[in-house]
């Protein structure tokens, strides 16, 4: 399990050095690319510069040293604690981030089932012979785990903004509560309307129906919208990172962390991008399963050699892989939301919307129209109905407290009619430092 | 292949064994982190150094403060909403099995259907009272 954990930690440290490139790439730089697997040390370099993988250049290589490094390093730096924080829970918050985001990854049914054979290996005894789930944990509740586990996360991170006693992380963490529990809601119920497609909680058993009859985000795309946004706020990512906005709170919640405690924090919220991208994958991409419409020959679902496992694997991880880049050029791409417009955006469309889609869903489930093209009707003509009705909803139900901006009147941008302002700087250094030309001084 | 069924029998707590043996790890991993970083790093204190951070000014109070009454409003249909959802899954995954088209369907439709309206009258006056309304 030890090596799982650290299988999973070096996945995520190398998902930010991809994140470093994909932002290079985007904001047209180069990224990282001086750090290879030397670190700079003399020994480890000349053991890189052997004859025979001289040519690999494994001593810069694209600088794929850099995630190991940048572990290394917040090993080294100071772990600082500021004198007001909340001892015990500040120490403790990170501890709390970073399990969640480890543990969800158990019920991801990676490989499918393995017809693993009979092995005698020494002390351990006689293993294999049986069908294996290629998975952390066969549990029956499934997805349910998943996204119980998930939604602890918000614990270690209120916790963390409470206990630093520091204005920014404070707001950063109440921001993040009010904004994880509201994107909860819509979440689960998209799940559930996808649960009542499927019948099921068992991973294995989602991706062997849409193995069979095609991926889910065909037959549902609104709900597969409506999950993916609410993975990216569940996750803290851009659009909706209001909990660590650089610009306005200097990192929100881990303000005050540092070494390798902001770490924990940073490596649990690509962990979660992980996991959310592997939960959107088994829930609306198929899994491992490649047949997207369901038609023609398609991979059953049986147990299969270890070569089999392998390739589903592969498959499995590269979707992970396309999702996991396509939240990163989101995030790299669009503009940070506000922080009402987020809950704007949570309460009064996506909770409706949802809840809208359960009752249609378990309509249809009730008079049988489960084929896929009906669902995407439905799920099409729900959108065309919501846009079409949100101008007149808005009309009838109002807006208790709309959303308006008050003028200060008498302020340097809205003076008093007839006033005389002075709109220079009043600052003796400032006025000495840059005179205005023509500026109207009052004292 | 034989995937167990949603029965009260086939609930098997040695399934998550893997599961405990991992939050395990991932407790001893936080935490051995958390150790090691201050075995490994250097220590120096001082006053303004532990100062809480305002971009560097002088901190003005303390983050223990009165905050927004909307979070709390938010926090509590939040609990509306999400206990509804915890009810409507085993419910959805079991309505999903039943035969479509048939009485008993419609009992269990027209059940979940009145839990529902109840949510959404609660939906509603939360929204007339301005809950999900933020300026």
């Amino acid at each position: 399990m030890a090596i799982v954990v650290h299988v999973i930690l070096i996945g995520v440290a190398y998902s930010i050095y991809l994140e470093r490139k994909i932002s290079a790439y985007i904001q047209d730089r180069v990224g990282p690319n001086r750090v290879g697997f030397g670190f700079g040390q003399a020994w480890l370099h000349s053991l890189f510069m052997l004859p025979g993988i001289k040519l690999l250049r494994l001593d810069r290589a694209l600088g794929l040293g850099q995630p190991l490094a940048d572990g290394l390093k917040f090993f080294l730096k100071e772990d600082y604690r500021p004198t007001n924080v909340d001892k015990v829970l500040f120490t403790l918050a990170p501890v709390i981030v970073i399990v969640p985001a480890l543990i969800g990854f158990m019920i991801i049914p990676w490989g499918g089932m393995w017809d693993m054979p009979l092995v005698d290996l020494p002390l351990i005894g006689e293993i294999g012979g049986e069908m294996v789930h290629v998975a952390g944990a066969n549990i029956n509740i499934g997805v349910i785990y998943l996204l119980a586990v998930g939604s602890l996360g918000v614990y270690g991170i209120t916790l963390g903004g409470w206990a630093s006693n520091n204005k920014y992380s404070f707001l950063g963490g109440l921001r993040c509560t009010a904004q994880m529990i509201s994107y909860e809601i819509p979440m689960g119920m998209s799940l559930l309307a996808v649960v009542l497609v499927f019948g099921s909680f068992m991973p294995e058993r989602m991706i062997a129906d849409q193995s069979e009859n095609g991926w889910m985000v065909f037959r549902m795309p609104l709900a597969a919208v409506l999950f993916f946004t609410c993975a990216l706020a569940e996750a803290n990512r851009a659009p909706f990172d209001n909990a660590e906005a650089e610009q306005e709170l200097v990192g929100g919640y881990h303000t005050e962390y540092s070494s390798m405690r902001f770490a924990l924090f940073f490596l649990a919220e690509y962990s979660h991008m992980i996991t959310s991208s592997a939960f959107f994958a088994l829930l609306f991409l198929g899994g491992w399963s490649l047949n997207p419409l369901g038609v023609g020959p398609h991979m059953e679902p049986v147990a299969g050699s270890f070569l089999l496992v392998l390739a589903k694997f592969g498959i499995y991880f590269g979707k992970v892989m396309l999702l996991v880049c396509f939240m990163m050029v989101i995030r790299w791409t669009l503009p940070r939301m506000r922080y009402d417009q987020i809950m704007m955006l949570g309460w009064h469309a996506l909770i409706p919307i949802a809840l809208t889609l359960v009752i249609i869903t378990s309509f249809m489930r009730q008079f049988g129209m489960m084929d896929w093209w009906m669902l995407t009707i439905a799920n099409v003509a729900l959108v065309a109905v919501a846009m079409a009705l949100q101008p007149m909803l808005q009309r009838s139900l109002g807006n208790p407290t709309a959303n308006r901006q008050i003028p200060m009147y008498g302020s340097r941008f809205n003076p008093v009619p007839g006033a005389v302002v002075n709109t220079a700087p009043t600052d003796p250094m400032a006025l000495e430092d840059r005179p205005v030309q023509g500026a109207v001084t009052t004292v | 292949m034989s995937s167990p069924t949603l029965t009260l029998a086939s609930v098997d707590l040695s399934s998550y064994l893997p599961i405990f043996i991992m939050v395990l790890a991932a407790v001893g991993f936080g935490v051995m982190n958390v150790m090691l970083t201050q075995v490994l790093g250097p220590k120096r204190a001082g006053a303004r150094k532990g100062e809480t951070y305002e971009s560097g000014m002088t901190p003005i109070g303390t983050a223990r403060k009165r905050f927004n009454v909307r979070f709390y409003l938010i926090a509590m249909v939040f609990l509306v909403f999400d206990v509804e959802v915890v009810f409507l899954y085993p419910w959805g995954v079991t309505f999903a099995n039943l035969d479509p088209g048939t009485h008993e369907g419609m009992i269990w439709l027209g059940r979940i259907l009145f839990f529902l309206f109840t949510t959404i009258v609660a939906y509603l006056y939360g929204f007339r009272k301005g809950v999900f309304s933020f300026d």
